[in-house]
């Protein structure tokens, strides 16, 4: 028997060897040629040590950043370093002067956004743990904002209690209870039934339940988000202008926003929504020509069509409320407007994304994006700056306004240069922009200012529930964590900005930035040097005082990656690194 | 004899758990798509996923991964979950009391209803009520759960609105209402961590047990309220299934020859159905149960997906789309060793009813 | 039934044994059972659904109504019969979310429904068949792994298991097929070594092996046709289970993929209307549980009626 157990034991030992070479090679760790080779049983250890050249050992960034409590600087700008900002200086306890490498007009929608909340130093310092921050940092955020998190049940619910001390209008309501569900009918369900006193994004086919209901109201989230169909123009037959443009006039868009988008919704007539500046200079999008359409792909020499493949994720996004209705819609009108043969393909999301970015799908794809700040520069310089590979090779006639456009701070003056970059992704398609899709968020009817931000950033405190002391909130899914500086995902987003404020705020339902934590933040000349007045007598929830060395420890935690305290919960701080630029160079 | 058979029942299931623990970690691993961009959405650069993948130790050789995660296991330690930054293990201590208070709650159900209707059909053997019953339990056991699901939120949490009927659509309690673990309304003090501490927070966000205990009767009337639609949902199929078993078994029992010797003695056949009859079909009966609580986890995916329930099946669900291979890792084994463990269970239980087993 | 009729069906039983075969007589008490009829003539017009989709339904199920008639999108039934009015075109089963007939699209999904439950369990009945038969007629090292192997798949519970290995393999309904599949050959397998086992010392299989007979011989010649009555049973239920399987994996969105007619994803993608459209979600998760309904009953009627201790029990 026990001969038989050994015998069997060692079978799957050999097995899960033979298993996990494969995997090995899947991760394509370079074979291990220079491994002794020894009969394959005499090494069943439980720990393998891997050849020495099996890895290639990555070479960590080096940090280059100085930091004293009052100041934060790197020595230079360039030479390695692609950050923005330069140096983060508390002048006085009031005053912090923030010195950037190159001009940004954007700055101040950037400074609003709420990964950039101000923490308390000493909370900051407190909080680190060894490789990310302590739980009690992950999950009970300080700061100085109108409510405070008093517990956070998971899987359930957070709780949130008026902050006694806050600086501004008091909160409403005593007490902010965030619950989530990822199903919109058991959402509305739950509003109707009165146990939650608003909700985020209801289904858009119960818009019109939630309007015609007397004790309900709906407020439409305008839409700061485009949904677009892509082309890689690497691949044949999309290499071909003509193909592209044929594309473009021959899906009926209306008919798309019509049937399967929401009120609210609307057709794009530019690639970012015109409630942007400079978003909509330039020509308008194709009409719907389905002869003409037919015309130029035969031309292109398509008379028939061809066969090619439809790509999408399954997976709910503002800007695309229905995903697989809105694939089997374009499917059936590529059939029957241009004779085109689409095979849907269901990616996972990751995949999805990761094969589109790198312009590796050699079909149509089904994809969009939603604003992190309301800036132009937000949506063009992403798709279609020169190093784009997602839609194949961007034309220079596309990408050199862009990259000109992204150095004016007057709109005025950058209307030219935008209108000539917009003409030219109208001409040379490199995706077709559908629509810019609505959302909503629907409240009980007694609910008094309710809110629907086009960024989904919904400060609660300003929003009074019918005079009940507990306002019940409920949105998609449960907050990652709460600890936003290190943050990405939309709901823990909003979670966060009930709890902390950073320099600025956007206007409650609106994009335009307003002074929070500071007073002010005025710019130089051109636009490199923003000298900001803090905002005096605030306390944080910890009893703390608001000062300007913690707005440098804010950022020292953020930016500078040699810190300490520069540690998180993924420890990627992909907004500090993607709005700013993480303080690194690479090393070697 | 008996211990002996224990011992090699024991000593068999040891290649079953290591190849349960193979099985999890290659199947986590050959999940297509990398976790970085799964759990930090579409705008991550190259760069910073290249970032998070050194940061989990990820890109270490699968054989090295392979040991390190043995090695924790073996010291009783389930890693971090990626996305959360957090110990599997306390996540384990919240999702699972919500799983195993819905578990219980439909099997409780299944067995409060399924028991008495097998064995009243067996005993009212080809009348109407045998025939509603067993179409009936055909129903329940073809019926999707998912359906069954929606179709009652439908009816309970809509049509039934404004009745005392109306049931809440999903969610386990209703905010506001206070749920003090028992160990505070005590005023026990717990030491910071450790079993004991472990222990007492699992059992604190048992709901129902938690009300008992506290004497909070608003939060056992709102908790079974939540409970009753998803429990009814999840057990409908066990219910069906145990009311088939009761049946045939009681059947079978009712045929001997001691029934009919105890019927002839004079006995009330109330008595003989209770006493002597039901007894004896219980064993089958205890297998199907057994191993229905097990299924159970299975359709709990589908039944904590439609009620909002954030249990075990639908975490581990999200892990696997979002390719958190730490849950994954951890809640798998965790299943699938009480699935090895509830089969030991069963086999021992009829080792020690029928002898002639343990010389197999 | 009472004791005379029961002496009568024994009786009749035991004299047709000598005249008939076993088949025969299985197909007679097959038909005696009321449940098992019922399961008959619903797959029997499943089939025929299946079978003739193409000329019954009034729609192509893949064509989108926009334009063409005046409907609008979740649209519920309009039937004629029942008061819809005359100038309005009739869906017995209302539109879907993407504006298509739903009728048309509930009688295709009757073809794919049957293909999915016979598909995966005819490769589960030959894997397992060939493991089970291995493992139980030589014992020994080969029975351990295999059986051991099956013990880790059955460790898992079945859904959980099918959605990681569909996670593997990517989403589609070839690859849930084939999860499903996988899933549920460990109880195949048992079935056949335990019919293997039982017979294996038998006087006809030695006096096989004694005459020479090689190993294929006695397996497939002797052994195996053993096997098959527990075989059909668990088959005959193990589609019903399939097709429940293949419903859910769908419904994760994980099985057959848009614009499919498959009603597990029919009834997903329109989960979030139930309280708006429930005829979306109500129709397919009936047809779902008719056709399984009925092969419950018809696999329930076969196992009494080749079960010969069970005869006499109903």
């Amino acid at each position: 028997m026990n001969k038989k157990l050994f015998a069997l034991l060692s079978v799957i030992m050999i097995a899960s060897m033979a298993l996990a070479a494969c995997g090995g090679q899947k991760t394509e760790v370079p074979a291990a040629t220079d491994e002794p080779t020894t009969a394959p049983t005499d090494a069943p250890t439980a720990e393998p040590t891997a050849p020495p050249t099996a890895e290639p050992t990555p070479i960590p960034d080096v940090p280059i950043a100085t930091y004293d409590g009052t100041s934060l600087s790197v020595a230079e700008c360039g030479n390695g370093y692609t950050g923005f900002i330069k140096s983060v200086v508390a002048q006085d306890a009031n005053t912090v002067v923030f010195t950037l490498c190159k001009s940004d007009p954007a700055f101040l929608s950037k400074i609003a956004f709420s990964p950039f909340s101000i923490y308390p130093q000493e909370w900051i310092e407190s909080t680190a743990g060894d490789e990310t921050r302590t739980s009690e940092g992950l999950e009970h955020p300080v700061g100085t904002g109108p409510y405070m998190v008093s517990e956070w049940k998971r899987g359930e619910s957070v709780t949130f209690t008026a902050n006694p001390d806050y600086w501004g209008e008091a909160p409403a309501a005593e007490t902010l209870v965030f619950r989530w569900s990822s199903e919109s009918a058991a959402r509305l369900l739950e509003l109707q039934a009165g146990t939650i006193d608003g909700f985020d994004n209801p289904g858009p086919d119960d818009f019109a339940t939630i309007q015609a209901d007397s004790t309900l109201q709906l407020s439409l989230r305008p839409a700061l988000n485009v949904f677009y169909i892509g082309m890689t123009n690497t691949f044949a037959p999309f290499d071909n202008v003509k193909v592209r443009q044929a594309i473009a006039q021959g899906i009926d868009r209306q008919r798309i926003v019509d049937t399967f988008y929401p009120v609210g919704s609307e057709v794009a007539s530019h690639f970012t929504p015109c409630s942007i500046p400079n978003a909509c200079d330039g020509d308008a999008w194709y009409d719907f020509d389905p002869a003409a359409a037919k015309a130029l792909l035969a031309e292109a020499g398509f008379p028939d069509g061809f066969a090619t493949k439809l790509y999408f994720r399954d997976v709910v996004r503002g800007y695309l409320p229905q995903v697989s209705s809105v694939a089997q819609d374009i499917q059936s009108q590529l059939k029957e407007n241009l004779n085109i043969d689409a095979e849907i393909v269901v990616m996972e999301s990751g995949a999805f994304i990761e094969e589109s970015g790198a312009g590796r799908l050699d079909g149509l794809y089904l994809l969009g994006w939603g604003a992190d700040y309301p800036h132009i520069t937000n949506f063009l310089d992403y798709h279609f700056g020169q190093a784009t590979q997602q839609f194949g090779a961007i034309p220079a006639a596309i990408y050199e306004p862009i990259a000109l456009g992204a150095t004016i701070a007057d709109p005025a003056e950058a209307a030219p240069v935008y209108t000539e970059a917009n003409n030219a992704i109208r001409e040379l398609v490199p995706m077709i922009p559908i629509a810019h899709g609505g959302s909503a968020v629907a409240y009980r009817a007694d609910v008094v200012n309710p809110q629907a931000s086009p960024l989904t950033s919904e400060s609660f405190f300003a929003t009074d529930p019918g005079g009940r002391d507990v306002f019940v909130w409920m949105q998609n899914a449960e907050p990652i964590s709460m600890f936003c500086a290190d943050e990405t995902d939309g709901e823990s987003l909003r979670a966060c900005e009930q709890v902390t404020e950073a320099l600025y705020s956007y206007e409650i339902n609106g994009t335009a930035t307003h002074p929070a934590l500071a007073e002010s933040c005025t710019p130089n000349e051109d636009l490199t040097v923003w000298t900001c007045a803090l905002r005096q007598g605030v306390t944080f929830h910890d009893g703390s005082t608001f000062d300007a060395a913690d707005v440098v420890a804010t950022f020292n935690m953020g930016l500078n990656i040699g810190s300490p305290f520069h540690v998180g919960n993924t420890n990627l701080w992909e907004y500090y690194d993607y709005l700013w630029g993480l303080m690194k160079k690479p090393g070697g | 004899m008996m211990i002996q058979y224990i011992l090699r029942r024991i000593l068999t299931s040891i290649p079953v758990l290591f190849g349960i623990l193979l099985v999890t970690f290659a199947l986590a691993r050959l999940i297509p798509g990398d976790p970085c961009r799964a759990i930090l959405g579409e705008k991550a650069t190259d760069a910073v996923c290249d970032r998070f993948i050194r940061e989990k130790g990820l890109d270490k050789p699968i054989m090295t991964q392979f040991g390190i995660y043995i090695g924790e296991i073996a010291r009783g330690d389930f890693g971090n979950s990626i996305r959360y930054s957090l110990p599997v293990t306390r996540l384990l201590e919240e999702r699972l009391p919500t799983t195993v208070e819905l578990s219980f709650a439909a099997l409780l159900i299944a067995m409060l209803v399924g028991i008495p209707l097998g064995v009243i059909s067996a005993v009212k053997h080809n009348s109407w009520v045998d025939v509603v019953t067993m179409i009936w339990a055909n129903t329940g056991v073809s019926m999707p759960v998912f359906w069954l699901g929606l179709m009652l939120a439908y009816v309970f949490s809509l049509l039934l609105k404004d009745t005392p009927f109306w049931l809440p659509p999903s969610g386990r309690v209703s905010p506001g209402i206070p749920d003090d673990p028992f160990f505070e309304v005590w005023k026990l003090t717990l030491p910071e961590t450790g079993f004991v501490t472990t222990l007492c927070n699992f059992i604190s966000r048992l709901n129902i047990l938690n009300a008992l205990l506290t004497g909070n009767w608003e939060l056992l009337k709102d908790s079974i309220q939540h409970l009753i639609l998803p429990a009814v949902a999840l057990g409908t199929i066990p219910m069906a299934l145990i009311a088939r078993m009761a049946r045939s078994s009681m059947l079978d029992v009712l045929g001997q020859d001691y029934i009919r010797t105890a019927r002839a003695k004079g006995l009330k056949n109330g008595r003989v159905i209770v006493k002597h009859a039901f007894r004896n079909s219980l064993l089958p009966l205890v297998t199907v149960i057994g191993l229905s609580l097990g299924s159970l986890l299975g359709g709990a995916v589908l039944t904590e997906t439609i009620f909002g329930l954030s249990g075990v099946g639908r975490i581990l669900y999200d892990a696997i789309t979002a390719r958190d291979y730490g849950i994954v890792q951890a809640f798998t084994v965790v299943i699938a060793v009480f699935f090895v463990a509830l089969n030991l269970l069963v086999d021992i239980s009829y080792a020690y009813l029928d002898p002639r087993i343990r010389l197999d | 039934m009472d004791q005379e009729n029961k002496l009568q069906t024994l009786d009749a039983e035991g004299l047709s044994l000598k005249s008939v075969s076993l088949w025969q007589v299985t197909w007679r008490r097959l038909f005696r059972r009321r449940s098992a009829v019922i399961g008959m003539v619903i797959l029997g017009v499943m089939v025929l659904i299946a079978l003739t989709a193409q000329w019954i339904a009034p729609y192509d199920p893949l064509k989108v109504l926009i334009g063409v008639e005046d409907v609008k999108r979740r649209e519920p039934p309009c039937i004629h019969l029942l008061g819809c009015p005359a100038d309005k075109p009739q869906h017995i089963a209302g539109i879907d979310g993407n504006v298509r007939d739903e009728f048309s699209r509930l009688l295709y999904g009757t073809r794919l429904s049957l293909m999915v439950g016979f598909s995966t369990v005819t490769f589960a009945i030959i894997i397992g068949t060939v493991l089970g038969a291995l493992s139980g007629y030589f014992g020994g090292w080969i029975d351990n792994i295999i059986m051991r192997t099956m013990d880790v798949l059955l460790a898992f519970p079945s859904l959980l298991l099918a959605i990681a290995i569909v996670t593997v393999l990517g989403p589609g309904l070839i690859n849930a097929l084939l999860a499903i599949g996988i899933v549920s050959i460990p109880s195949y397998a048992r079935v056949v070594r335990a019919s293997v086992l039982s017979v294996r010392e038998m006087d006809y299989v030695s006096a096989t092996r004694a005459l020479g007979g090689s190993n294929m011989q006695i397996l497939f010649r002797r052994i195996l046709p053993n096997a098959l009555t527990p075989l059909i049973v668990q088959g005959t239920l193990g589609i019903a289970t399939a097709i429940l399987d293949a419903a859910a994996l769908s419904f994760l969105g994980l099985g057959a993929q848009p614009p499919t007619p498959e009603w597990g994803s029919m009834l997903g993608s329109e989960r979030n209307q139930v309280f708006t459209a429930p005829h979306l979600v109500f129709l397919p998760g009936f047809a779902i549980m008719l056709t399984v309904l009925a092969f419950n009953l018809l696999g329930d009627g076969l196992r009494d009626a080749l079960d010969p201790r069970l005869a006499h029990v109903s």
